[in-house]
């Protein structure tokens, strides 16, 4: 029945190529998608936020602290609860890092607050007396940069469907807003005010009333969101 | 020949020697075979372009495994995996739970040594980072731990309340629930600060104020009632708790809650320690 296709190598290898792979995408495919749905409760990155994330991608600290808190309880004792794959499902890309010279941030939103971080980012060891890690005073003075991270929003909205300005949990309200961009930048200055008042720095909430957000305070959005 | 006295030489000599006769020996049946060897046995009836095949029963071992194999291959399908399937997270909850149970039977009654020991552990990776590794709260960034209350911090309880900085149903979730705002201003204000800043000491205004105005809750003695009320003078194990569960929200700033971050028992050392912290004063 099959002899003409033994007779012919080239499409005999590829009809053996297309039933493994059919086997291997029914077997890993459901469970994939499954597994990488956002989990209940997880939303898009807000502007100013997603701002800090590039700030934290540029600042390269994914060399030095990971985003994954594997199911140890060593680990969950000190970070929290384990890291689900859903959670990462607006990362792009997720910065789960692959070496731990400092602590892990997946959560660290539940357990250091807006003051902390400045007080930490200027100067390491005014708060940890032994940290290794050195000191970001240039992001104290760099300005955020608002555009790119609202072009990075609207395109994962366009294209991949995330869910900015629509209701996620049925409750009649819009859970992300992003709207236009002087609207998105507005809500952000509101935000960026908030964090630069609990940082207690009035360099950075001068930098924010006259309309430019300090790459700190992006930062710092960003990393009390983790949680 | 000093190691040949070691066994493990002399036996891997003996393997090497013994390797080397079996393979002449193998080697020399096959040669005779392929000289002298005749086929034999029964040729089956179907041939192919002349080339037979003798008649060969299935090898009793092999044919126990492959039975074997789909035996073992039922039980794995319907009771193996389902029931022993390996899951990393069912690994994890068994360690937690084994270790939690180990944890509870061995400070089931732990001493006021144990407790500082703990307390000191879980203060140096949980707290130090704000509170700083002395808890004296590096410079202002942090409540300062070896004292309990500041004149600055009780003015700005009584002026702005307990709801006003944080939970609105009172802060903390204590019994006697929110203080309201502004109970006392100006002088009156400043006298009670200092009184309760100064450890309750002395007569005079200050003391009358108090008895007169925050007693009724916080106690005659400032000490909270057992727990109906914050403690004013010490950190005791009840307001230790309630921070570490809902967190505070003060004039210096936020604290995050640690709600499920500790046991009971830890909760209750970091309290000793931190009492530790502002005796002998």
């Amino acid at each position: 029945m099959f002899s003409w296709l033994e007779k012919n190598p080239f499409f005999f290898a590829v009809g053996v190529f297309v039933v493994i792979a059919f086997a291997g995408l029914i077997e890993i495919v459901p469970d994939f998608a499954q597994q990488s749905r956002p989990v209940v409760g997880a939303k898009p990155y807000s502007l100013l936020e997603l701002a800090g994330r590039q700030v934290y991608i540029k600042e390269s600290c994914n060399a030095c602290h990971s985003q994954l808190i594997r199911p140890f309880k060593s680990e969950t004792d000190r970070y929290g609860m384990y890291s689900l794959n859903g959670e990462y499902a607006y990362d792009r890309p997720f910065l789960w890092g692959s070496k731990r010279t400092g602590p892990d941030l997946h959560r660290v939103g539940n357990y250091r607050t807006s003051d902390w971080h400045a007080n930490h980012m200027w100067e390491p060891t005014s708060v940890v007396p032994g940290s290794i890690m050195p000191a970001y005073k240039h992001i104290f003075k760099n300005v955020a940069d608002l555009e790119t991270a609202y072009a990075e929003a609207l395109t994962v909205k366009k294209v991949f469907n995330v869910p900015y300005d629509k209701d996620m949990n049925g409750d009649g309200k819009i859970d992300v807003p992003l709207g236009s961009f002087k609207q998105a930048k507005q809500r952000a200055l509101q935000y960026a005010l908030k964090v630069a008042q609990e940082t207690k720095r009035k360099d950075l909430v001068d930098m924010v009333k006259q309309g430019k957000v300090p790459e700190i305070v992006a930062l710092i959005a960003y990393l009390n969101r983790l949680k | 020949m000093n190691w040949l006295s070691d066994n493990v030489n002399r036996l891997a000599l003996l393997g090497a020697a013994a390797i080397l006769i079996i393979v002449i020996g193998v080697v020399a049946k096959y040669f005779k075979q392929i000289k002298e060897g005749k086929s034999e046995g029964v040729l089956k009836e179907e041939n192919w372009d002349g080339i037979g095949e003798y008649k060969n029963n299935s090898p009793i071992g092999w044919s126990l495994a492959f039975i074997g194999t789909i035996v073992w291959g039922v039980w794995y399908w319907l009771v193996g995996y389902p029931l022993n399937a390996y899951s990393q997270i069912g690994e994890y909850n068994k360690e937690v739970k084994a270790y939690q149970a180990k944890f509870e039977s061995k400070w089931a009654n732990p001493s006021k040594e144990d407790l500082l020991g703990m307390g000191e552990g879980v203060f140096l990776v949980q707290c130090s980072p704000c509170h700083g590794i002395d808890g004296t709260g590096i410079e202002g960034k942090a409540q300062d731990l070896t004292h309990r209350l500041l004149k600055k911090e009780v003015l700005d309880v009584i002026h702005r309340g307990s709801a006003a900085l944080g939970n609105p149903n009172g802060q903390l979730g204590y019994p006697l629930g929110m203080m309201p705002p502004g109970l006392l201003s100006g002088a009156d204000a400043e006298a009670v600060a200092s009184y309760v800043a100064g450890g309750f000491k002395g007569s005079g205004k200050g003391a009358d104020l108090f008895q007169n105005t925050c007693a009724s809750c916080h106690g005659p003695d400032g000490r909270g009632m057992n727990g109906m009320a914050p403690n004013l003078r010490e950190y005791d194990d009840t307001i230790v708790q309630h921070v570490l569960e809902h967190g505070k929200h003060g004039i210096i700033g936020r604290m995050p809650s640690f709600k499920g971050r500790l046991t009971p028992v830890q909760e209750k050392a970091v309290a000793v320690y931190i009492r530790s912290l502002s005796e002998g004063e």
